[in-house]
């Protein structure tokens, strides 16, 4: 009897003693810095964590969510039907026509993450520096005096911010434990941020904006890296006088922020 | 937290939807810039039916400067503007006669590129169509 009292008490003052060194162990991790900032008040930082757990409440469906950055190589070609075009303006037709896809380049973020456990999906920000092969549908000509010429001159080089929604379909291909091949296919919205010259301008109000059709394959090497290429279908999302066709090839690599950082 | 959310939706589509829109001066600014600071060679002129060819020969040019002066080979100096007025682009010359008289000649622009200019003079008579090159 006396001995189990001895024990516990050596076990109490044991246990006191860890925790005190523990405690004094993890006040010696923070510096002076550190434990100033843990007395004050952060509204940004908790409306942050506020925001992030009621985000998680409300989408609770939504799982995995993981960060990647990526980069893409792009090969970019736009259609152009200037028949709405009036200016007594003249470019010559073999001079601005390149039917053929000119190279380009993205980076941007995305979230992959699954729904119900079973609707994957991915949601991505990217900035687009386009250069693209134009396509004139329309020439005219003043014979003998003018060869073959278009009445409107498109910017061929922007940068557009882009945001897209794609739908990822799991296809059951070779081992899905270690390499996983996706069919993908969602909308995506291009929104113009570079100056838009006055040659462009001229007659083609309202064509900032393009809504594409995304379609793709993904391959996920084991959750290290994504390899993927996209062929995106786009047209002016607003009327416009202008009306032009987009279309866009990537191919890219994404990789997990937490793999980077 | 719904007073951000709207917000930020409000924001959002009010940076779609303002877009650059062409301006009353885009297509003259744009004119202008392909007309000025060149010589433009008189290839041909068209009155009516007649065509009459300069091409291989020593011939009319003019220039107008990015600075709105405008000289030519008959050594005429004056000013220029380029103007829309009711929907046609024109170009008002305004320049002294050797006799130091002011006369103000204005051409209908039919076309301007960066290679090629087609004016009408606008005459009381039949138009005079005139077809430049800048090479």
């Amino acid at each position: 009897m006396r001995a189990s009292r001895l024990l516990s008490n050596k076990f109490i003052l044991l246990i006191t003693i860890a925790s005190f060194v523990f405690s004094s162990l993890n006040a010696q991790d923070l510096t002076t810095k550190q434990l100033d900032s843990a007395f004050l008040a952060h509204p940004f930082k908790d409306r942050v964590e506020a925001f992030k757990k009621s985000l998680a409440k409300k989408f609770v469906n939504f799982q995995g969510n993981d960060l990647s950055l990526f980069g893409a190589l792009s090969f970019n070609q736009q259609t152009i039907n200037d028949k709405a075009v009036t200016t007594p303006i003249n470019y010559l037709y073999d001079a601005l026509n390149t039917n053929s896809f000119k190279a380009g380049y993205t980076g941007g973020f995305r979230i992959d993450g699954i729904y119900n456990e079973k609707h994957r999906y991915s949601l991505s920000l990217a900035v687009n520096r386009v250069n693209a092969g134009s396509k004139y549908t329309n020439k005219y000509t003043l014979s003998p005096f003018i060869e073959d010429f278009t009445h409107y001159k498109a910017d061929n080089q922007f940068t557009t911010l882009s945001i897209a929604a794609h739908y990822k379909k799991l296809l059951p291909i070779n081992d899905m434990r270690k390499y996983k091949f996706y069919a993908v296919f969602g909308p995506s919205i291009d929104y113009k941020i570079s100056q838009i010259s006055k040659e462009h301008l001229i007659n083609g109000v309202n064509n900032k904006v393009f809504i594409n059709g995304d379609l793709g394959a993904e391959f996920d090497n084991k959750g290290y890296y994504i390899l993927y290429a996209h062929y995106k279908l786009g047209a002016h999302l607003f009327k416009s006088n202008v009306p032009m066709q987009f279309n866009r090839f990537e191919i890219g690599m994404s990789i997990k922020a937490k793999d980077l950082f | 937290m719904k007073r951000i959310y709207t917000i930020l939706v409000a924001v959002i589509t009010l940076t779609i939807i303002s877009c650059n829109k062409e301006t009353a001066t885009t297509q003259t600014e744009v004119m202008n810039s392909l007309l000025t600071n060149k010589n433009w060679y008189l290839d041909y002129s068209i009155t009516g039916t007649s065509t009459k060819s300069y091409v291989g020969q020593s011939t009319y040019f003019v220039t107008y400067l990015k600075d709105g002066s405008t000289k030519d080979s008959d050594g005429l100096m004056g000013t220029y503007t380029v103007e829309l007025i009711n929907n046609q682009s024109q170009i008002h010359v305004q320049v002294k006669t050797a006799n130091g008289n002011p006369l103000e000649v204005v051409y209908n622009i039919i076309s301007v590129g960066e290679t090629k200019l087609i004016l009408s003079k606008v005459t009381t008579s039949t138009p005079i169509a005139l077809y430049f090159t800048n090479k």
